[in-house]
């Protein structure tokens, strides 16, 4: 199955926020993870210094999933807004995605785990820098 | 390294002692490991410089990325104990069976997951360098123009100096009239100008003591002489060719805005 298609069946729900909306707040608990079918978003962190833009996401890439692969941590790592228009997004359907990951064997969700464990890390380590540049 | 690889065992453990390195970057490979015991480093090398990545701790997974990559079986990072270490090694192509029968949406989580860290590391990375760049810069005096204004203090301080290559005896004295990261300018005793001709492109050594009593003791060339600041005491515009890791931090805690 294409992956297009594939993915067009997780989908749970679609919506639609209007340019500077926030989709995911820092900090809130949620486990809801989305997929951009249309439009960009910007990936924020909130620092002692105001707000930082780590990454800027666009068509296909899938947002909130660390919560859902790097279990025991409910909280959102980022913040995420809807940039440069409006944010098409598709909501995936999470209780499958749960069940999903749960086939994995340990040693392929240890592998996951890792990848999202040195994402938040390599995320902190660019926060720091930028912090103490400003 | 201990090999403690057991004939027939299904799982081989390697050992390293702190500071060995597990992965080097670059090298090919595809091998995963899971840390049993210890700690370990992922950093990137460019330029000499070495930049960390990530720390993970006993039960995390190391190696992943070339397996999840699969474009390159080159090592993107490198990898070395931060203590003792015991890792074991999981086999790849078994692994691969199961990374294909994966259900199709985590493996897209898992590729856009990975996708983005290799977009955070390299961000980490030029971050990473150009405030490294900046500190030595800020270290050696050659920041930008404004910020050198900025450091350059007014002093009066007393100053010994001589001729590069000649003997620590041949003492000529002098005053330091202003100070930055880069170099001083120095009033010259009209009795010293008698003793030697100071000539542009001259290297001295200069020993002073700034006013919190720390000595610092430098080599420096001179860049320009003014005659006209008061007469009989040519004053000379010193840069810093040489200055000891002491004379820099001394100095550095003199500037320091």
């Amino acid at each position: 199955m294409p992956v297009d298609r594939l993915m067009q069946s997780c989908i749970a729900k679609e919506e639609t926020f209007p340019d500077g909306a926030t989709i995911i707040e820092e900090g809130s608990k949620g486990d809801w993870v989305y997929l951009i079918l249309e439009g960009r978003a910007k990936v924020k962190k909130r620092t002692a210094k105001g707000f930082v833009t780590l990454d800027t996401m666009g068509k296909g890439d899938i947002f909130g999933e660390m919560v859902l692969l790097e279990t025991g941590r409910g909280k959102r790592s980022a913040t995420i807004i809807a940039a440069d228009g409006p944010l098409h997004v598709g909501i995936l359907d999470s209780e499958r995605l749960l069940k999903d990951y749960d086939t994995l064997s340990p040693q392929l969700k240890g592998l996951i785990r890792s990848l999202t464990i040195r994402l938040r890390e390599a995320t902190e380590k660019i926060c720091a820098i930028l912090v103490e540049s400003r | 390294m201990v090999n403690d690889k057991i004939n027939n065992s299904p799982t081989i453990r390697l050992k390293y002692k702190k500071s060995d390195l597990i992965i080097k970057e670059g090298d090919y490979g595809i091998s995963i490991y899971k840390i049993v015991e210890g700690k370990v480093l992922i950093f990137n090398e460019s330029k000499d410089r070495e930049i960390p990545l990530a720390t993970l701790d006993r039960g995390e997974v190391v190696g992943e990325m070339t397996f999840l990559s699969r474009i390159t079986e080159r090592r993107s990072a490198s990898v070395r104990a931060l203590e003792d270490t015991e890792v074991e090694v999981w086999d790849p192509s078994r692994l691969s069976k199961e990374y294909e029968h994966m259900p199709p949406i985590i493996r897209y989580i898992a590729d856009q997951a990975l996708k983005r860290l290799i977009r955070m590391n390299k961000l980490l990375i030029k971050l990473y360098t150009k405030k490294q760049r900046e500190e030595e810069e800020r270290a050696l005096g050659e920041p930008l123009e404004s910020r050198r204004i900025y450091y350059r203090k007014e002093v009066d301080l007393h100053c010994i100096y001589r001729p590069v290559g000649s003997s620590p005896t041949a003492g000529l004295t002098g005053r330091i009239k202003d100070i930055s990261f880069r170099g001083v300018g120095l009033e010259v005793r009209p009795k010293s100008t008698l003793k030697f001709s100071h000539e542009i492109g001259e290297e001295f050594h200069l020993k002073a003591f700034l006013p919190n009593g720390k000595e610092v003791d430098f080599r420096a060339k001179v860049l320009a002489i003014r005659k006209d600041r008061s007469p009989g005491r040519p004053f000379l515009g010193m840069s810093f060719t040489d200055t000891t890791d002491d004379a820099k931090k001394n100095l550095g805690f003199f500037l320091m805005p």
